[in-house]
Order: C-alpha cells, then structure tokens, then sequence
C-alpha cells in the first residue's frame, strides 16, 4: 500500500463508503437477483433518467465543473451521459434511487427559494440554490463534530453530485489532457525530478503559469 | 520457439515422489522453487489458484476514458469497504449474496477492473471471528501480482528489538545471518534505491534510484536539521534491467503502477510468475499444478515424517494425494497455519509439527491509517511537470525509539510512505472545496503542489492476537475457515497518535501547509502485511519452526513465508521473506543431499 493509496482511498470512499444505517439497508436486498436487461432506447435519449432530469443533471455537472477560459466544462466531457449510463446500470435500486430522489430535491429547493424550478432559475438563482445544497461541505471542514449540520437531502446529494462529477471529468480526455494538462503515461528513459543530493534551486527559477 | 506456460494438469505426474512439494506461489513459493531447483532438486509447486497472464490483462497504458467503466468494476462486483470490515457480521460476504464477486478492498481504488480476478472472492472464502481485512490472491504469483513494491531490509533493531526494550522475543538469526541473502535476493530480482547508510534500514545493492519532486527534495533538505531521513521509495523494481531474466523488462516510468492496484505488464516491478517461477521453470526442474487447494499434509505414523500433502481440484472437486521426500509451506502467512491447524492426526493431535501450542499465536502485522495531508505554497500554480512517472514516492525510516533510553510512551516505531504532485488524476480535485469556476481553478493550480504522507506502524506480536480453525464453518471446498481473534492494543493506538504528532511536526518545519491530518487506524488486516502464527526460535517449547523454518517436531517440513517472522518490525515484510526462503532452501537442500532429512 502506498499513502497515495490510502488518500485515495479515504477520497473515493466518501460518497460511497457505507455507515451502519446503509448497511442494514444493503443486507435487506440481500435476496435480489440481477436487474432485468433494459428496452432498447430511442436513439440519443438517456438510458435511465427522463428527459427532464437528464437535462437538469447535465446543467448541474456544468455548474460544478464549467467551462472556462482554460478548458471546456463538464457538458463537453459528456459527464451527465456518463452518470446516465452508470446509474443505469447500477446494481442496486436505491444507488439508482438517490440519484432520482436527489434531482427531485434540487427542484424543491430551487421552488422553496425562488418559486420555480431549477432549470427555469437565472444563472444567478441557480448558483444560490447550489451554494445552499453546498454548504454542509464548509461544515464539515469547519468541525470535526458529526453532530453538528447533519446533512439535508440535497447537501447529501451535492456531495454525490460533486463526487462523481469529479470523477468523470478527471478522467475524460478533457479533464486529463486539456484541463490537468497530465504529462505522464509516457515511456521515460529517466526519470523526471531531483536527485537526493542535487542542490536545490530556487523556486524562482520555475516560471509560473496559469 | 513458445512454450505453454504452464503446461496443462493433465499432463503433471502426480505417482512420483519429489525430492519437495511447496505450497504456494507467491514471494515465498517462487523463491523456494527458484532456490531448490537451482540446487538440482526435483519440485513440485502446488498453487490454488489459476495462472493469469497479468501482461494480457493489466493494460497498463490504458486511458481511462478508453475503458468502458473507467477501470471500475462491473456493477454487479462488490468490493467492501473500511465500515462494512468495522460492522458487518463476519462472514463478510453471505454465499446467497447478489452480487457476482464480492472483494477484498482493495477493488475500491486504483485498477479495480484491472485486478477484479486477482482476488479470492469473499464468497468462496469466508472467516470468521473478530474483523479482519484479510486480503487474498488465489493465483500464479499471488500477491506478487498487485503488491506496492517497497522493498526494505531489517535490522538488529529488529532481529534483536527483545534486547533493546525487553518485549517479546528475539529472531534467532542476526543481520549478519541474513546479510548475504538480502544481497542475493537485490541482485536477482533488482532493487532501486539510494544510500543512507541507516543501521535501522541497512542499504541494498541498489540499482538507479527513483528521483524527489521539487517539494520531496525540499522535505529531504528540512528533515536533516531534525535528524530524519526521506529517501527515494526502495522499490523492488528493476530499473537498470536484469540481463538474465528475459521475462522482465526495466522501468521505463509509465507511472502505471500506482494508477492500478499494483503489478506490471512488462515485470519491471517484481512478480513472482516472471521473477521467479518462469527462470525456475527453464532448469526443467520444476512442475506446476495449478487448482490445487491443499487441503492437508500427509504424515508418516511410524516416523512422524511428513510424506506428502492431500490436495483438492479448485475446479473439478476431485481429490488426490501426492508425495515427496520434504514439504514447504509457503501459502502465505495465516494460509500457511491454517493448514498446519488442519493437518491434525494421531501422531499430530494440535496439528502438524505444533507440539509447543504457539502455532496460531503471536500474530502480528502493521498498523496504518494515520496520515497527513498538505500542499508547498510555493508551488502552486507552478507548471506541470511529470511527477508519476516513477514505482513510487519516498520513505521517511524509522525515527522514535532507536535510543534505548527514549522516553516515549510507546515502544518500537513506525515509517512513513509518502508521496506528491501531480497524478494522472490529481487528489486535488478530491480535496478542493466547493464548485465552479473558483472550485476548478484551484484544483488545476494545487495539483503540482500537494504532498502526503501515511505511517505503517510495528503491531507488537502478543500471543492472545490468534487465529483459529472455525469449528463450524468451511470454505467452498469444505475445509474449516479460520477464526480470528485479533485486535490492535494500546501501543499501536499511542504510536498512531505519535504518527500525526511527528508528521504535522515535519510538515510545519518544512513551512507546507496541511490540508488535513487524522489519527485514525483503518481497520486490523489493512496493510496486507499478516506476520507471525509460526514463529521461529530456538526453543522448541515456545516456536514452531527453528532459524532455518525447520519444523522443530518435524524435519522434512519447512514453513518459509511471514508466518515465521518474530515480530513485525516496522519495515515492509517481501524482502524479508524472500531472504529467509532462500537462506532455508539452501540448508533444505543441503541436509537433503547429506542425508539428513
């Protein structure tokens, strides 16, 4: 094991990582057996959300991850598509579940502070309605209390919806080449860096960027 | 001209006697095959598992987003997670599970669909007992094939650690015993590494070190005004070639390892299948038999001799008994005692070779979890530079108790893995708060900058940590499943403390700011480092096996994995095993020829 693995361990377990309650409610599909195959779609149409949600999904993934001068966003990685497919395929019905429920509670939320649904919200408005869904995430670096701001339904799912946004994205060509701008998975005939006892330079000699 | 390897079942004689059987393939087994058939001895190594070619099946270079689940496995398998090890009732995964496969952790992260068929499904293989991730790899190679490479010595720090603080045992060899094997074990299968000149963490015959990012120097450059080291990774890579093992090419720093959970599909980092097994496979010396689970080791009444093992097909179910002349375990630690446990008989009535009770006893391991996290302002928004492209990070060696006068509240000590920058998906993307433009920005600046570190900590070996044979339940081949009785105590819960102490500490001195820290052990298994259970010694009343893994009740049975090992040390165990095989080989080998056994 390295530590790279343990971070990334502990980072791609959050939203997925199962407390007691999750549990109990894992052991009681315990005699599932595999979901059906799916009808045929029609052609460009999600596989598991309506077109609706698809399209309230697809504006989501963009708000957390947008295009920006440096790069395209999460809409151009085709995130949501990526979600849709996963989600679709999911083994379990409620990981299919909270995804519905989730978008639904995005909506209610959008109502509650504006009156009207997400998608019909100025930029503005919905940028309010993410930065609510958001804040049990400034909690939670703020106290190490688990108590304290226990979680609503949509401060659970944006944790959901950054999380696997993120890992979409980071990994699609987009997100690796034209965002990260990752060097590696090249053949090296040496390797990159410092050797243990070369002098260090100053951190003015690298230039800087971005 | 190609040669199938391995050869079909069908086509093993299983009516001759060998001169030694041994059972497993992985770091042990290769290297007792290696050993024993350069001696000229006639070998047959049994392995549970199937062969899986890992250079067809790693991909090593593959792009995520050309995989269809972005290298995660296919929904209906299901790796377990930290909570579910903490919580659930063992056994972890019911035989009437939904899912296809369910796996150790180890799938959650990394390659998952890469290595989904490298691990033994939980199904199949139940425990029992008090939580325990134990992780298994029921194939050619096993463990070999996803380890994380780090290939570290001992010391007389550890070998004699009983005479430094008075707890426990010590070894009954001394470096100087083991010395030459290390050497030998470097120079075959290749080590990279820079001198430190350490007692604690004596140097090998490395080949080109790993290099340091910019804030690894750094961190190198601070920790020498406070007595501490951070070295290159000691990776068990070859990263100058070996020129005599044509299965196994050099590093060429694709960074693929540490992207996937381990292993490499041109066997730059060690394996036992191209490291080993294929070379000894060449001398013509060597069978394999693939699908077999031994399921007990057969004795001689009349001399107490071991004469053979009992095996079932992993596929057909169909028995077979075979003999040879000696027999060595090898089938990993608790997989190992478990089969002395089951070898019980008339003559053996606690089982094989354990007159002294301790079989079982003693187990031992490295604690981890406890972590730090942080980024060198400096270098944020700097430009990319390849920072994967490498076996590993860095090691930050032992530091606390290597004074017998230290007046810490805990004894003996712990290691640091450490890595930084930028990876093909960067964890800054992960621990950046918030979302949109201000969200992606910093993530993409931080990438380059940040720095982690996590310690692996020595779990004292106590005789009360103990396995068991379940008398209940059996695994999918109707053999007794092991009963865990194991849990970490109040040293390892004050050295996890120390960890976070000592990491905020050089952190702080090298003026990088932390991001996060945590004290927190992940739970008893998660190192996938088990050692003890069949410790060596001298005193036949309290080991089971002598210096040499000689079984002291049973001379023609060796046991030459982790389970011999005294205590854990804090150090990575392969290296260890490995040298200790050989050593014992050699003797085996020595003392067959004279007769003797």
């Amino acid at each position: 094991m390295s530590p790279r693995s343990i971070s990334e361990a502990k980072n791609q377990a959050s939203p997925f990582d199962l407390n007691r309650r999750d549990l109990l409610k894992l052991l009681s599909v315990a005699g599932l057996t595999a979901p059906l195959a799916l009808p045929a779609p029609e052609p460009g149409a999600p596989l598991y959300f309506t077109k609706e949600e698809f399209a309230l999904l697809d504006a989501l993934t963009e708000l957390v991850i947008p295009a920006d001068g440096h790069s395209p966003g999460a809409h151009a990685a085709g995130v949501a598509a990526y979600i849709d497919k996963s989600v679709a395929e999911a083994f379990l019905p409620e990981d299919k579940q909270t995804w519905r429920e989730g978008l639904a509670g995005v909506n209610d939320l959008s109502h509650s502070l504006h009156s009207k649904a997400f998608l019909q919200g100025s930029k503005e408005q919905q940028l309010a309605v993410l930065k609510k869904m958001s804040a049990s995430e400034q909690i939670k670096r703020r106290s190490s209390d688990p108590e304290q701001g226990k979680p609503t339904l949509p401060e659970k799912f944006f944790g959901q919806l950054k999380n696997t946004t993120i890992f979409v994205y980071y990994t699609t060509s987009i997100g690796i080449h034209q965002e990260i701008e990752y060097r590696g998975n090249v053949l090296l005939d040496q390797f990159a860096g410092y050797m243990p006892d070369e002098p260090l330079p100053p951190v003015s000699s690298l230039s800087a960027t971005s | 001209m190609l040669i199938q390897f391995p050869p079909s079942n069908s086509e093993i004689d299983l009516k001759k006697t060998y001169d030694a059987i041994v059972v497993g393939s992985g770091a042990a087994g290769g290297m007792a095959a290696h050993a024993l058939t350069s001696h000229g001895l006639k070998v047959l190594l049994l392995e549970a598992g199937a062969y899986q070619d890992t250079s067809k099946i790693l991909h090593s270079m593959q792009w995520p987003y050309d995989h269809p689940r972005r290298g995660k496995m296919p929904p209906d398998y299901h790796a377990l997670t930290a909570a579910e090890y903490r919580f659930r009732p063992r056994p972890y995964a019911a035989e009437n599970s939904p899912y296809k496969k369910v796996t150790s952790y180890v799938e959650q992260w990394g390659g998952s669909d890469y290595s989904k068929t490298l691990v033994v499904d939980e199904k199949q293989n139940p425990t029992t007992g008090t939580p325990y991730a134990w992780v298994r790899s029921r194939v050619v190679g096993g463990k070999t094939n996803i380890w994380g490479r780090l290939a570290l010595r001992l010391s007389d720090y550890d070998f004699k650690a009983k005479d430094r603080d008075g707890y426990g045992e010590n070894w009954p060899i001394s470096y100087a015993d083991i010395e030459p094997y290390y050497d030998r074990v470097d120079t075959y299968l290749g080590v990279s590494g820079y001198p430190e000149n350490l007692p604690w963490l004596p140097d090998g015959k490395f080949q080109r070190p790993i290099k340091l990012t910019y804030s690894e120097l750094h961190l190198r450059n601070t920790l020498k005004g406070m007595n501490r080291v951070l070295t290159p990774y000691r990776a068990g890579v070859t990263t100058d070639g070996l020129k005599h093992n044509k299965y196994r090419s050099r590093c060429y720093g694709r960074g693929a390892c540490n992207r996937h959970v381990g292993g490499c599909d041109i066997h730059a980092a060690f394996d036992s299948p191209t490291g080993l097994i294929r070379p000894a496979y060449d001398t013509g010396n060597l069978t394999m038999r693939t699908n077999a689970t031994v399921r007990e080791i057969t004795v001689d009444k009349n001399t107490g001799k071991a004469t053979g093992v009992a095996f079932v097909d992993s596929e057909t179910r169909r028995e077979y008994e075979v003999k040879a002349k000696t027999v060595v375990l090898a089938a990993s630690t608790l997989e190992s005692t478990r089969l002395i446990l089951l070898s019980k008989s008339t003559t053996y009535p606690n089982g094989i070779g354990n007159s002294s009770g301790h079989a079982g006893h003693n187990f031992c391991e490295h604690v981890m979890g406890p972590s730090i996290a942080g980024f060198m302002p400096e270098l944020v928004g700097k430009p990319r530079t390849i920072d994967d492209g490498k076996p590993g990070g860095f090691y930050i060696p032992r530091f606390r108790n290597l004074d017998k006068n230290s007046k810490l509240d805990f004894i003996r000590g712990y290691g640091f893995e450490g890595g930084s920058g930028c990876g093909m998906v960067p964890g800054s993307v992960y621990s950046t708060p918030g979302f949109g433009e201000d969200y992606k920005r910093e993530a993409r600046r931080m990438a380059g900058a940040t720095i982690d570190i996590g310690g692996f900590g020595e779990v004292l070996a106590r005789y009360e940590n103990q396995i068991e044979l379940d008398p209940q339940v059996k695994d999918s081949w109707g053999i007794p499943v092991l009963r865990f009785n194991y849990k970490f105590g109040e040293n390892e819960r004050k050295m996890c403390e120390d960890m976070v102490r000592a990491g905020r500490e050089m952190f702080e001195a090298a003026k990088f700011e932390i991001v996060s820290s945590s004290s927190d052990m992940l739970p008893e298994g998660w190192s996938i480092h088990e050692l003890g259970t069949s410790r060596m010694g001298n005193d036949p009343k309290t080991s089971v096996v002598n210096q040499f893994q000689q079984f002291h009740d049973v001379k023609n049975l060796f046991v030459v994995d982790g389970s011999t090992h005294v205590n854990a040390s804090c150090q990575n165990p392969t290296w260890t095993i490995m040298a200790l095989a050989w050593r014992s080989c050699d003797y085996l080998a020595d003392q067959l020829q004279k007769g003797e056994i």
